[in-house]
């Protein structure tokens, strides 16, 4: 009996001991990596869904998709203007038609040419029900693809479509290869006409790519792209101190003082697309009262929050934030700033103290840091707000179908157009879709119509900053941040860029 | 010899109460050990009951200009979270939370095993069926038994709860027939069922009372059991939501920070290790110091 106590107290001591040096251990190296083969290891959280272009839309698998194939047009990812890049030029005769010459002599990587053939091809896939592509919405407004000679295609609308070339330069607009789409499976075995190749895809592990020589323009300087799957972020952060992965995107913010502080690495912030938001559940009361939603806008303080992100967001409380089209100044000036007692004085009037809330969180470690910090924002205006957290899945399903009161979420905006953020989020026509928070106002969904059926940008902008200041009125979302692309890379990488949406190109990318 | 009469007294209605208890007292306190968990326990108890008189701040009062503070910071002795917490107040918050479940959790575990293990002790014909619901029970891993019940009924501190004390049940319930099945043959029940006492007298006056020895140890032990699947539960978000100050959940919370503010994980894994260390150590104390048989040997 003493005998196992001793042993007890032992093992309960050596515990003890392990954890202290596990925690005191000084991190090794750093610079282990001093080759300079034109090699580069991306990690990222998750597997790519797939390969193909028509069939994802999640950001890991359009990260590798972006290297293998491409859009007939492109955002420069400093300017975000839209230049072509598989097109050569095109006209629009009238409001409904869009006539796009294309490059010649480019072909695929399976020896395909690329011609209107298989642009028509590609964008007919994506309209397909049978096929059901995920972003099938890009293309909707397209009634007819016609083909007007070898390298011409003919774009007919219904309706004039606004946002046409930040459509045909998303992602998951890339043209594929007709041949080895209808021979094989492109999810599997992508064929594109980008910079690099497919070599192989081990699921769960990493997707290989390789240089393309006979590429269009001048071959990459890279010879070989791994994108390695790592779940753990802090052990992603590890393998970039020790040099087995040169390159991190998305970084959390928590995170960052750590990444910052690691040698022979560098980290790049930029301002960003995306911008997350407390939404209301319209249909509920005593959310569906203006007075409630000002109160609460008036006393949830982003400012405070946006402080925590270690700079990885920006505070602007316009829907449309700053990088997107449709954005404009005044906006910003537009909102419920932040003022509590203004807000403890509006609960007060209008009888809503102790109203019991609860907030329904994603447990993501972004949406748990806003719950926490507005949870308790709002219990100091006089509001009973409790938590519920769910699982990424489950909260999807949950509040798509409108069983939240308030909730958080983001929407990252990839073709950086402000009708592609208040079409899909807040027109009544998404209700049960991506309109979470059940939002319905029939002059806001007249004026984003008309920002989506005009192609005079100009007009297109003015609608959208009407909108924008009608939805930051009405406020059935709260912005908290717009937030920020973030990557971090060894010393030794040169040339990357990450766009505001999010998105790379390793095209120009060598290392030294 | 003082345990042999314990023993005999133990065996026939125990006439002087108070000694043997007493003297149980006097055997647990012999063992350092034990000293050390009840010192302990004892300390966790008063931090729970007068928490409110013991901390500066509340434990959801955010200051997110004062955020991770490390131990020994000014006016925060052992410093703050990523929300600018205060750690101590969350710490002696969280000591209220632990023994507030677990002993609810022990508590109706013990009532739930108690019974049926008394029902299947005692009547021979019920007892295949119950010890058969038992065995199915058992056949789960414990924490997955408490992810199903939490997975039906929801994430919540009062689910856990529930889901510990079903999960607390099937152990209790063995133990005590086990002590009913040899109690239940003595001559004083024999005894008494001749004079026709009736089964619910023999029951809660006179076998019950001779069960309670491995009740107490069975509960003790449990306590940290019931604390230790608390933390766990709430640390993989089962169990406490946010912002409670759940040491499991504490330390969930802190897993992000290990590399600058590693005190967010490591004060309330040591107040878990710690507590569920006590009461081990006292439940292996009291069964020593209950056991006679094991008394003898020494």
């Amino acid at each position: 009996m003493k005998n196992n106590k001793v042993l007890f107290l032992a093992s309960f001591l050596l515990i003890i001991i392990v954890f202290v040096a596990g925690c005191s251990e000084e991190s090794s190296g750093g610079d282990a990596e001093s080759n300079t083969t034109q090699e580069i290891t991306y990690a990222s959280t998750s597997d790519v869904v797939g390969l193909s272009p028509i069939d994802t839309n999640d950001s890991v698998s359009s990260n590798a998709t972006f290297q293998i194939y491409e859009t007939l047009f492109i955002k420069d990812p400093e300017t975000m203007e839209i230049q072509p890049l598989l097109a050569e030029s095109y006209e629009t005769p009238d409001d409904n038609t869009w006539e796009i010459k294309l490059k010649e002599d480019i072909t695929f990587h399976d020896g395909t040419p690329f011609n209107a053939e298989a642009v028509k091809y590609t964008f007919e896939q994506i309209k397909d029900p049978e096929r059901a592509a995920p972003r099938a919405s890009l293309l909707a407004p397209i009634d007819t693809i016609e083909v007007k000679d070898e390298y011409t295609v003919v774009l007919k609308t219904k309706e004039p479509y606004g946002p046409m070339l930040s459509a045909l330069s998303h992602t998951n607009a890339a043209i594929v290869s007709p041949t080895a789409d209808k021979e094989g499976d492109i999810n599997k075995e992508p064929v594109g006409t980008g910079p690099f190749t497919f070599v192989e895809w081990a699921e769960g592990a990493h997707v290989t790519l390789e240089k393309n020589e006979d590429y269009w323009r001048e071959p990459a300087q890279l010879d070989k792209v791994t994108f390695k799957v790592v779940p753990e972020s802090s052990t992603a952060i590890s393998m970039l101190e020790t040099g087995e992965v040169q390159f991190l995107d998305a970084l959390p913010s928590d995170q960052l003082p750590r990444i910052e502080s690691l040698n022979d690495v560098e980290v790049q912030k930029s301002e960003g697309t995306r911008v997350s938001y407390l939404g209301f559940n319209m249909e509920k009361e005593p959310f569906n009262e203006l007075e409630f939603r000002q109160a609460i806008a008036y006393g949830v303080n982003q400012e405070a929050y946006v402080e925590q992100l270690n700079g990885l967001g920006i505070f602007n409380e316009s829907i449309i934030g700053p990088k997107v089209f449709g954005y404009n100044e005044e906006a910003s000036e537009a909102t419920y700033s932040y003022d509590k007692e203004k807000a403890e004085q509006m609960i007060e009037e209008n009888g809503y103290s102790g109203q019991s809330i609860t907030l329904l969180a994603a447990n993501r470690d972004n949406y748990m840091k806003m719950a926490e910090i507005v949870q308790s924002q709002l219990t100091e205006i006089g509001l009973d707000v409790q938590i519920e957290t769910m699982e990424w899945g489950t909260f999807l399903d949950t509040t798509r179908k409108g069983n939240y009161e308030m909730t958080f979420l983001g929407w990252s905006n990839s073709t950086a157009d402000g009708s592609e953020l208040l079409y899909p989020n807040l027109h009544t026509d998404n209700i049960n879709a991506s309109n979470y928070s059940r939002y319905n106002n029939e002059e806001f969904d007249k004026l984003v119509e008309e920002s989506r059926m005009s192609v005079d940008q100009d007009y297109r902008k003015e609608k959208l900053h009407e909108a924008n200041l009608m939805a930051i009125e009405d406020a059935p979302w709260i912005v908290m941040e717009h937030g920020m692309v973030t990557a971090a890379y060894h010393t030794s990488v040169e040339g990357l860029i990450v766009d505001p949406t999010g998105s790379w190109s390793l095209y120009n990318v060598s290392r030294k | 010899m003082s345990a042999d009469i314990a023993l005999n007294e133990n065996k026939t209605k125990p006439p002087k109460k108070e000694k043997y208890y007493v003297q149980t007292i006097r055997r647990v306190l012999k063992n350092k050990l034990a000293v050390f968990g009840i010192i302990i326990i004892f300390i966790q108890v008063i931090l729970a009951i007068f928490a409110p008189l013991l901390v500066n701040y509340g434990p959801y009062v955010q200051d997110l200009s004062q955020t991770k503070l490390g131990i020994g910071a000014e006016g925060h002795f052992l410093g703050t979270d990523n929300y600018g917490r205060d750690m101590w107040s969350r710490l002696v918050y969280g000591a209220r939370i632990s023994l507030i479940v677990g002993l609810a959790a022990v508590g109706i575990g013990l009532i739930g095993g108690i019974a049926l293990g008394l029902i299947s002790g005692y009547y021979k014909k019920l007892d295949g069926i119950i010890m058969r619901i038992v065995d199915l029970l058992f056949a789960f891993p414990g924490i997955l038994l408490a992810m199903l019940i939490i997975a039906m009924l929801g994430t919540s501190l009062v689910n856990v709860v529930i889901a510990i004390s079903i999960w607390s049940i099937p152990g209790c319930a063995r133990i005590v027939r086990g002590s009913v099945l040899s109690v239940k043959k003595q001559e004083y029940i024999l005894a008494m069922k001749s004079v026709g006492a009736s089964d619910i007298r023999i029951i809660f006056k006179h076998i019950l009372p001779n069960c309670t020895a491995p009740i107490i140890v069975f509960a003790t032990m449990r306590m940290a059991t019931a604390i230790l699947s608390t933390a766990a539960l709430s640390f993989l978000g089962l169990g406490a939501q946010p912002p409670t100050p759940e040491w499991g959940a504490m330390i969930a919370a802190g897993q992000d920070f290990m590399w600058d503010a590693p005190h967010m994980s490591i004060i309330p894994g040591i107040a878990i290790m710690l507590t569920v260390f006590a009461f081990n150590v006292v439940g292996d104390g009291l069964r020593d110091a209950l056991d006679p048989n094991m008394n003898l040997d020494m």
